[in-house]
């Protein structure tokens, strides 16, 4: 009755031989890439959450790759779009599988997570003309890319939030500008009652939301090197903020979507129907407001001022070069391609804020007027604390600032817990 | 007679089993039956058993997601954790309200539909489908669907509510912990009744005519027939459904991540949905894992405690 077994073994065996390739495969791939002028070949895989059937997507594929490819024949470019929200678990999966793609047009929030990880390559050794890129670029949105002691990518694009009103909604209120400081926001949310309008709406508590208030009220997160944040997220002026977004609540003048429930009106439809005043957004939304509200004015200012100025927080795109890449040096020829300035310029008229300082502002408002806020926001944003603690320190502030919001502890009580908890994550990283 | 009916299928299941002996099946089964089984066993081994295995040993290390790296064993670490973790105790109360919430609705509906649709009646293949229709709609899009109803500003529920005057202003249904659990379970109910429906319908077709004729005949009015020759005729099947209902609803996974995402602030995270948060979010693969072997350790208890009381109640009631 052994026989079976004999019948067994060689399936057994094709799946052992199988696991078996899937670990030799790792050894293969190519060394650092060769100075820009090498000959190159092959193809190139290239990851990103440009979204599907939007101008951005069909401007990578139809314009700028077959460029490219007619720049270097031999040379293919495939484009693969993935949705945002399913872009970390795949990066996660493919990075674990060692499957992952030449190049990735990565959230700049999960460029230190990546380099931790050890499946992207420093750029500052691997390319031999770094310091000529690093040069072009703008240092805010270069600094995303720093983990330790390297660079791990190169921005993208870029972007940053700014206020965005709606006039009519304003006038309800009794006002005709949108508020440019604080105080100003304050005095707004203390008119809302019996008006069916809210002075401000913002749709949860994390970083990306609450940052631009914290920072320009003079709070911050973390010490800058990163080390503690005792005295930052904890300190009065942080407290202070976390203060005035409770009390607007209590006052009815910010809608509770803040409070992060998913039934609520989401303010990029508050806003042009007139239920939300004041909200903040980045560029992507004009393309949106184009299409779902053709007949609403959408109007840009700066952030608030508080304290310390108007702070926003940065976000976009940074490009990274994967360990796992078998053709390193066309990839990063593709990479030198993206941030070319006529690229950069042609991503630009689809939304894709371009992160070259030789493409001043007066340029960008030639393509796009709305982009004159933007630029000048960027000046003065921050980036979010660069970690690969950062989506744990995130779901902390998020947490700590709702119960604080909320009513469920004092805000100083909630932040001193948010400083604990925050300092415990920045230690598992040193 | 009633003696006569009940013996047959007796004698069927026994003429079954003496028609082959257990030694000589075996031998007929043979190295072709192996042969036969084997591409199954593979793939079960190879998509289920071996990743179960590789979670296990996760479960106890300090997990590097990069091949190569070192993934240093900690011991019951990951355990200790969850065991002083708010959130997974809060998961595992979640997902028991939505088992207490959903499996009885489904259980009893699906049995006044199966008797329904049990009987001739016109359109009565329509009907059927009508009903099993959620079941094959996809999750995604009726948990869309359910997120608008019960949005906070334009959601039908709210407006329903609001215009029969139940409430004075709108509730922000899936912002608060159990009005939002109560919001994915009538999910859960509506998108499952068809199933236990389906379930039973099979069951209910197998009663025998012959014994609600006599039971008929011995002066059984409707209700007592439905009580002594219906009920102990698809208890088996009930039994069967109530165990694999409770699983599904301990399992309960992209109504929530739709509907509510588990917030806020985790007010309504799942077992399964806090699970894929630590893996995929925090990438704390050992700490999923150990979440993962926690929660099976809960469904296999409770399924053998529900099998045990079943199998006492039947005991009883011989």
């Amino acid at each position: 009755m052994k026989t079976w077994l004999k019948a067994l073994a060689p399936a057994v065996g094709l799946v052992l031989s199988l696991s078996a390739c899937g670990a030799a495969g790792t050894a293969m791939g190519t060394s650092a890439s060769q100075a820009p002028s090498a000959a190159i070949s092959g193809s190139v895989t290239f990851w990103h959450a440009y979204s599907a059937d939007s101008p951005e997507l069909s401007t990578l594929e139809k314009v700028l790759i077959p460029k490219f490819e007619s720049l270097h024949p031999g040379v293919t470019v495939k484009s693969v779009p993935v949705p945002y929200d399913s872009l970390h678990q795949k990066l996660v999966t493919a990075a674990a599988g060692e499957q992952l793609p030449d190049l990735v047009r990565s959230d700049i929030i999960w460029v230190p997570e990546l380099a931790n990880l050890d499946v992207i390559e420093p750029l500052d050794t691997t390319l031999p003309d770094f310091a000529d890129l690093k040069a072009k670029v703008f240092p805010g949105p270069l600094a995303t890319n720093k983990w330790k002691d390297h660079y791990y990518g190169l921005p993208l694009d870029t972007n940053t939030r700014v206020l965005m009103y709606n006039a009519d909604a304003l006038k309800k209120l009794g006002v005709t500008q949108p508020p440019a400081t604080f105080d100003e926001l304050k005095a707004l949310s203390a008119k809302t009652a019996g008006t069916g309008v809210f002075a401000y709406a913002e749709g949860g508590t994390g970083g990306w939301s609450v940052l631009p208030w914290i920072w320009s009220g003079g709070g911050s997160v973390t010490d800058d090197a990163v080390t503690t944040a005792t005295g930052h997220i904890n300190g009065a002026d942080t407290v202070a903020v976390v203060q005035m977004l409770a009390d607007m609540l209590k006052q009815k003048g910010i809608s509770d979507i803040i409070l992060g429930g998913q039934g609520g009106t989401k303010t990029s439809d508050g806003l042009p129907k007139g239920q939300f005043a004041t909200i903040l957004d980045g560029p992507w939304m004009f393309p949106i407001m184009k299409s779902q509200y053709p007949n609403f004015d959408l109007k840009t200012a700066p952030i608030p001022a508080g304290k310390a100025g108007s702070i926003s927080v940065v976000g976009g795109e940074d490009i990274v070069l994967t360990k796992d890449s078998k053709n390193k040096a066309a990839a990063a020829e593709f990479l030198r391609f993206l941030l070319s300035e006529d690229s950069q310029m042609e991503m630009a008229k689809t939304g894709q804020m371009p992160v070259l300082s030789s493409i001043t502002a007066d340029k960008l408002n030639a393509i796009q007027p709305y982009y004159g806020t933007f630029v000048e926001q960027l000046k003065t944003a921050q980036p979010r604390t660069p970690s690969p603690a950062w989506p744990k320190i995130d779901e902390v502030i998020s947490k700590q600032v709702l119960t604080a919001i909320k009513g469920e502890a004092t805000p100083q009580a909630a932040m001193d817990a948010a400083a604990t908890q925050i300092n415990a994550l920045i230690a598992q990283y040193k | 007679m009633t003696a006569a009916v009940t013996a047959s299928p007796t004698i069927a299941r026994a003429d079954l089993v003496s028609t082959r002996s257990p030694g000589r099946r075996r031998g007929r089964a043979g190295l072709p039956g192996y042969v036969f089984v084997a591409p199954g066993f593979l793939a079960y081994g190879l998509v289920v058993l071996w990743p179960a295995l590789q979670a296990l040993v996760m479960s106890f290390q300090q997990y590097k997601l990069r091949k190569g790296l070192a993934s240093p064993f900690i011991g019951w670490a990951n355990y200790a954790r969850a065991i002083q973790d708010p959130v997974v105790l809060r998961s595992f109360a979640n997902s028991a309200f939505y088992v207490l919430v959903t499996v009885p609705p489904q259980l009893i509906i699906g049995l006044v539909l199966a008797i329904l649709l049990d009987k001739a009646m016109p359109a009565r293949t329509f009907f059927r489908v009508l009903f099993y229709l959620p079941v094959i709609t996809s999750w995604v899009v009726v948990s869309l669907l359910f997120k608008w109803l019960f949005a906070t500003d334009d959601g039908v529920f709210n407006w329903i509510l609001t215009s029969i005057g139940l409430v004075s202003h709108n509730v922000d249904w899936l912002g608060q912990r159990w009005t939002a659990m109560l919001a994915v379970s009538l999910l859960g109910i509506w998108k499952g009744v068809g199933w236990s429906m389906l379930i039973l319908l099979a069951s209910l077709a197998g009663v025998s005519e012959d014994l609600h004729e006599a039971a008929a005949i011995d002066g059984a009015g409707t209700w007592r027939r439905f009580l002594y020759v219906t009920l102990p005729h698809i208890r088996g099947t009930v039994v069967t459904i109530t165990i694999l209902l409770v699983m599904g609803g301990l399992n309960v996974f992209p109504s929530i991540l739709l509907m509510t995402g588990g917030g806020p602030a985790d007010a309504t995270q799942v077992p399964l949905t806090y699970i894929y948060k630590q893996a995929f979010t925090f990438l704390d693969f050992g700490y999923g894992a150990a979440l993962s072997y926690l929660l099976a350790f809960f469904v296999v208890v409770i399924s053998l405690l529900q099998y045990g009381a079943a199998k006492l109640v039947e005991r009883r009631s011989e």
